[in-house]
């Protein structure tokens, strides 16, 4: 009964790698007392030192293009790092200006914070970024037309599927932005970020257990394959891209690799293919229920 | 401890009810709200109904286990086309809420509403009345079991407190309610579930290893298959019936599957059997 997506060159499923390189923006957002604290900051800080070579050189192994967010203000900051992963052919994303969460900020704040990020990293890279993500995953209504008049042609910030679909149009834009929906199992921040205090997650659990995550990591990757879906994979170069960790993500491709009917994939891509492929959302898709509802909300 | 005599129809050994919770996006952030200006929340939830109902479905039809799905009023007029399929391939529905209300915060009158009004819509889009609930979040009201005796509903999978079905009874009518009780241990909640903003586990406790997970759940069976108990489980396609995890739900029917004897039916048919053999003492059978 379920109707299952195309992909091309007869592929079965389609992976795209995203690289969130928040460095401490996100972190100072989601948990302000962490400024000041050379030590607690110094965890997240680790990605521009270490962890995005360490990524990088996966990639050049597993000759993988993988879309890359990055904030504006991290375009600013490790400038020459931003420009080392462009000339390596990964494709960069804006991710706002400094990682602001988006639900705390007025509308015209969000504009500006979009536009300063793709500013920032156009004149870093040269391009102007076509892909987005919310770092905290929310926008208001009416920012999807203001991503649309940014260039911005997909984001990979909310959820509620298992392949990609639109955003509904908005504007003058006549196409929508495409939306590759993320999924927590398939993220390593929720089973690997750690900080003791301020504690990072809030109610100190455990780190996980490398060989559990990477053994659920490989029955999701089972589970997307089987039904022939597209798997966003959601990495942090200051978490998966350490000594100890950085062979789940070899061990992970390899096993993705071992089948011949994978797409792996930028997210630029992905989308550009949905886009040649479908007109629109199957009826009722999540994201055409909240619409109206949202606008209701407003009114009331 | 093991039964002497079979509780199940035709000698079977044990019962597995199977039961999912299909709240998609409803919930507390709905009721207050906060959920339109949540749009990474609101599409999380959507999954189950929009999207792992179908996965399931097909699943549940391979191993040809009749399962209950309780669904809040909310979803069905949403999603009234998956919701649909679930009663087409044979299962059964259960009253869930109409926004999974807390019950026990509620009010007689606003229970009666919230029983009223998902009862229209299951008129409406299903033409069936639905005889079980499970109360949303868990807990309800010292006048819940009265609202929903006078709704038509015969039997409730809300309490945690057997492993076998129990009644529940209004003294003050004489009536009383088939329960059929879960427990934590089988809610996917307790091991996979995982969100932020709100965040689920409060403290962001890590999601478990799928295989731990599976094993936790296979003994919970055959501890329940050993004794000749009844096992319902608090699943929900948002987060069991997502593709990785569909595998290990495919593996635990297959492990019950290979046992003999299991009685595998909805909690609608479990209710009606244990009201008819098994009468609380001093009713007439």
């Amino acid at each position: 009964m379920t109707t299952l997506p195309q992909w091309p060159h007869g592929k079965r499923m389609a992976v795209v790698v995203s690289v969130d390189f928040f460095d401490t923006h996100a972190i100072l957002t989601q948990e302000p007392r962490m400024a000041g604290r050379e030590k607690s900051l110094s965890v997240w800080q680790y990605g521009a030192r270490r962890g995005v070579d360490r990524l990088l050189q996966v990639f050049e192994e597993f000759k993988l293009a993988a879309s890359w967010f990055v904030p504006g203000r991290v375009a600013i900051e490790h400038r020459a790092l931003v420009q080392r992963i462009h000339a390596a052919g990964h494709e960069i994303g804006n991710a706002t200006f400094a990682c602001e969460d988006f639900e705390r900020l007025s509308l015209a704040h969000q504009h500006d914070s979009l536009c300063s990020a793709q500013a920032a990293l156009r004149d870093a890279t040269g391009v102007a970024p076509v892909g987005f993500r919310a770092p905290f995953g929310n926008w208001s209504p009416g920012f999807t037309q203001h991503l649309r008049e940014a260039g911005i042609e997909w984001s990979s910030s909310w959820r509620g599927d298992d392949r990609p679909y639109f955003h509904p149009p908005s504007g003058t834009s006549t196409t929508p932005l495409v939306e590759v929906p993320l999924h927590y199992e398939l993220e390593d921040d929720p089973y690997f970020t750690f900080n003791l205090f301020p504690p990072v997650p809030v109610g100190q659990p455990r780190i996980a257990s490398y060989r559990e995550v990477l053994a659920n990591w490989r029955q999701d990757f089972a589970g997307f394959h089987r039904f022939g879906l597209c798997l966003p994979l959601r990495i942090h170069p200051e978490i998966l891209g350490t000594a100890g960790r950085i062979d789940l993500l070899r061990e992970l491709l390899t096993t993705m690799r071992a089948h011949d009917d994978v797409w792996v994939a930028t997210g630029r891509e992905v989308a550009q293919w949905w886009r040649s492929q479908h007109d629109g959302n199957e009826p009722g898709h999540p994201v055409d229920v909240l619409a109206p509802l949202q606008q209701a909300s407003q009114l009331s | 401890m093991q039964l002497r005599q079979s509780l199940w129809p035709e000698g079977k050994r044990s019962c597995v009810a199977l039961a999912f919770d299909v709240d998609g996006p409803t919930g507390n952030a709905m009721l207050d709200g906060s959920i339109w200006r949540n749009p990474a929340f609101f599409t999380l939830g959507s999954y189950g109904p929009w999207r792992a109902v179908g996965y399931l479905l097909d699943l549940l039809a391979e191993y040809r286990v009749p399962t209950t799905f309780f669904v809040p009023g909310w979803v069905l007029e949403t999603w009234p086309a998956q919701i649909k399929a679930i009663v087409d391939r044979g299962h059964d529905i259960g009253y869930h809420g109409y926004q999974h209300e807390a019950f026990w915060q509620l009010t007689r009158a606003r229970q009666q509403d919230v029983m009223a009004r998902s009862l229209a819509l299951f008129h409406k889009h299903l033409g069936l009345t639905p005889t079980g609930f499970r109360t949303p979040s868990g807990d309800w009201g010292d006048d819940t079991i009265e609202v929903l005796l006078d709704a038509g509903v015969t039997w409730s999978s809300s309490m945690r407190g057997d492993d076998r079905p129990y009644f529940i009874e209004h003294a003050a009518s004489g009536r009383n309610l088939v329960e059929i009780p879960g427990r934590w241990e089988l809610d996917d909640y307790a091991s996979l579930a995982y969100q932020r903003h709100p965040d689920f586990p409060a403290g962001l406790d890590r999601i478990a290893p799928y295989d731990t997970t599976l094993d936790n759940w296979r003994r919970e069976f055959d501890g329940s298959h050993r004794d000749g108990l009844c096992m319902t489980t608090l699943f929900h396609p948002k987060v069991s019936g997502k593709p990785g995890r569909i595998l290990l739900l495919e593996r635990l029917l297959q492990h019950m599957r290979e046992a003999d004897g299991v009685w595998f039916a909805t909690c609608g048919e479990v209710a009606q059997w244990w009201r008819t053999v098994h009468p609380p003492a001093g009713a007439m059978a």
